[in-house]
């Protein structure tokens, strides 16, 4: 059985402790980062971006906790849900789900990348999101 | 862009709510017959039409437009989200001040309940899997529970404020007969907080309800207008100015509807420098308040206050009707509703209506500039200035 990102942005490798990043591009000409991958540079307008791995931790610019179901049932049964934007040390802010209580938030506080299973495909794969969590909580 | 010598020369809407047996095309027809009606004319005195919907198929405008008669004017869809209403009226005044066109409409309609009800990641609504799939993921309350959140944090903002905002909002629908939410009693504080959480600290009474609805407006040249209605006091359409975003750092390019505010306060300066007019002097506004919290930001935005102060614009009332600066007068996409297409032309609408004095219980006294704003995902704003003259 193998795990499967619900999009590319992240690597995914088999194995209980495999490290889930977020892959991002660095323009060579201005070298400002963006999240998710790009072509052409949105500040330089520069064509051709390198592929960089970006930081597996952030810092919490907003966050809020959602009472209607994520993706409204269709692809999992999550009935409410934190949501929120992570400030990366690179630069791009990224808006993911986050995994915690609504206790455990606060703006400002670190989060590191995780990885949710939200289902099975139909040969048996788990179907991932990554996700941030508060730095030094259970999982 | 400034415009020249363009008037508004008819409007047409029907009320918002849920038309669950209604065909979206016999909606469009029926607020394009109260926009002709109102104007004295009929669908061979336009020159060219633009439509705008989210929430239907393909090509659907252009049989919506045959509803009204078929003369063989250009049709042309608009579409830019929560601000397509606003966007297809631009055209229509863009193509009647550059002069290709004498008279033009903008036809909105839509059915966003039908959509509601399918769910974000199915029917035509559907944004597909992968990178899409993640962009879907989280709904619009959400996002702007986002702002809200950091709002609260960087100023100290009380949920409260927000209530307050909505409230105010509901209770001008109820002096709308247009509006999907007329409440029957007055609408406090203490009921909006108490309404269900949807997205904290937004509760259901702060967010806009998914509509069926469509929306008309028709322009023409002033002398156009002047000439058939001699008597009726004129709304000239000023200045328009549109953006979709400019990068800065910090943009977040997966998942946010709606882009950074910065673009509300510079699309906003752009249409006061084209009109030659500034906040000082608007009567009136009408903003994307689709969730209540946006409403307090564009009060600083649009310049009405300094930015941190929206809050005590909240607390002496000076939004209200009979307020300083009276925003959503007409109930706002809160209690006027929200049916995608035609939000902006309902906008447009209610300035026509309370610029030529003609707006009832809700009448701004003395109205002299209005100002409509909206923003659209993915994202984009545009804000339009109007003057009624004698």
């Amino acid at each position: 059985m193998a795990r499967v990102p619900i999009a590319d942005y992240f690597e995914v490798t088999d194995g209980d402790d495999a490290p889930v990043r977020l892959r991002g591009s660095r323009c060579p000409a201005c070298d400002e980062v963006f999240y998710p991958r790009r072509l052409v540079c949105a500040k330089c307008l520069h064509e051709g971006t390198d592929d960089v791995l970006l930081s597996t931790s952030g810092t919490l610019y907003t966050w809020t906790w959602v009472h209607v179901p994520l993706f409204a049932k269709t692809d999992a049964e999550v009935s409410e849900y934190a949501v929120g934007q992570v400030d990366l040390a690179e630069g791009p802010r990224v808006q993911a789900i986050l995994m915690g209580a609504p206790g455990d938030f606060s703006i400002g506080m670190q989060l590191e990348l995780g990885l949710e299973t939200l289902r099975q495909d139909a040969d048996g794969n788990d179907v991932v999101i990554y996700r941030f969590t508060p730095v030094g909580a259970d999982r | 862009m400034r415009f020249e010598g363009t008037a508004i020369a008819g409007v047409g809407q029907l009320r918002f709510g849920m038309y669950r047996d209604v065909p979206a095309v016999e909606l469009a027809r029926d607020a394009g017959l109260l926009a002709l009606h109102d104007a004295g004319l009929t669908l061979a005195d336009i020159d060219e039409v633009f439509v705008g919907y989210l929430g239907l198929q393909h090509q659907v405008g252009v049989k919506a437009v045959k509803e009204l008669g078929l003369t063989g004017l250009p049709v042309t869809h608009i579409e830019n989200a929560s601000a397509t209403g606003l966007f297809a009226f631009r055209e229509a005044a863009w193509a009647v001040s550059s002069g290709r066109a004498e008279v033009a409409m903008a036809l909105t309609f839509d059915k966003m309940t039908d959509v509601a009800g399918r769910g974000s990641t199915s029917g035509s609504m559907s944004r597909g899997a992968g990178r899409d799939q993640l962009d879907a993921s989280i709904l619009p309350a959400a996002f702007f529970a986002l702002w809200a959140q950091r709002r609260m944090h960087d100023y100290g903002t009380a949920p409260e404020t927000f209530a307050a905002i909505a409230a105010k909002n509901w209770n001008h629908g109820a002096l709308n007969p247009l509006a999907h939410r007329q409440p029957d009693h007055a609408v406090t504080v203490e009921e909006v907080m108490a309404s269900r959480m949807i997205a904290e600290p937004l509760t259901a009474m702060m967010c806009c309800p998914a509509d069926d609805g469509a929306a008309a407006v028709i322009v023409a040249g002033e002398d156009f207008v002047r000439r058939r209605f001699p008597d009726r006091r004129l709304v000239r359409c000023l200045s328009s100015a549109a953006q979709s975003e400019a990068y800065s750092p910090g943009h977040a390019f997966l998942g946010p509807v709606v882009g950074p505010p910065t673009m509300t306060r510079t699309t906003g300066q752009e249409a006061y420098d084209a009109a030659g007019v500034g906040p000082d002097d608007i009567s009136l506004a009408l903003c994307h308040d689709a969730f209540a919290n946006e409403e307090l930001e564009y009060y600083e935005l649009l310049g009405f206050c300094e930015p941190g102060q929206g809050d005590k614009l909240v607390a002496g009332g000076e939004t209200a009707l009979g307020g300083r600066i009276p925003f959503n007068t007409d109930g706002g996409l809160i209690a006027r509703g929200h049916p995608g297409g035609p939000t902006g032309v309902a906008m447009v609408h209610e300035l026509a209506l309370q610029l030529r004095r003609e707006a009832g219980a809700r009448q701004v006294e003395g109205a002299r500039f209005g100002l409509a704003h909206c923003v659209g995902g993915g994202s984009v704003c545009t804000v339009n200035i109007f003057e009624g003259v004698d």
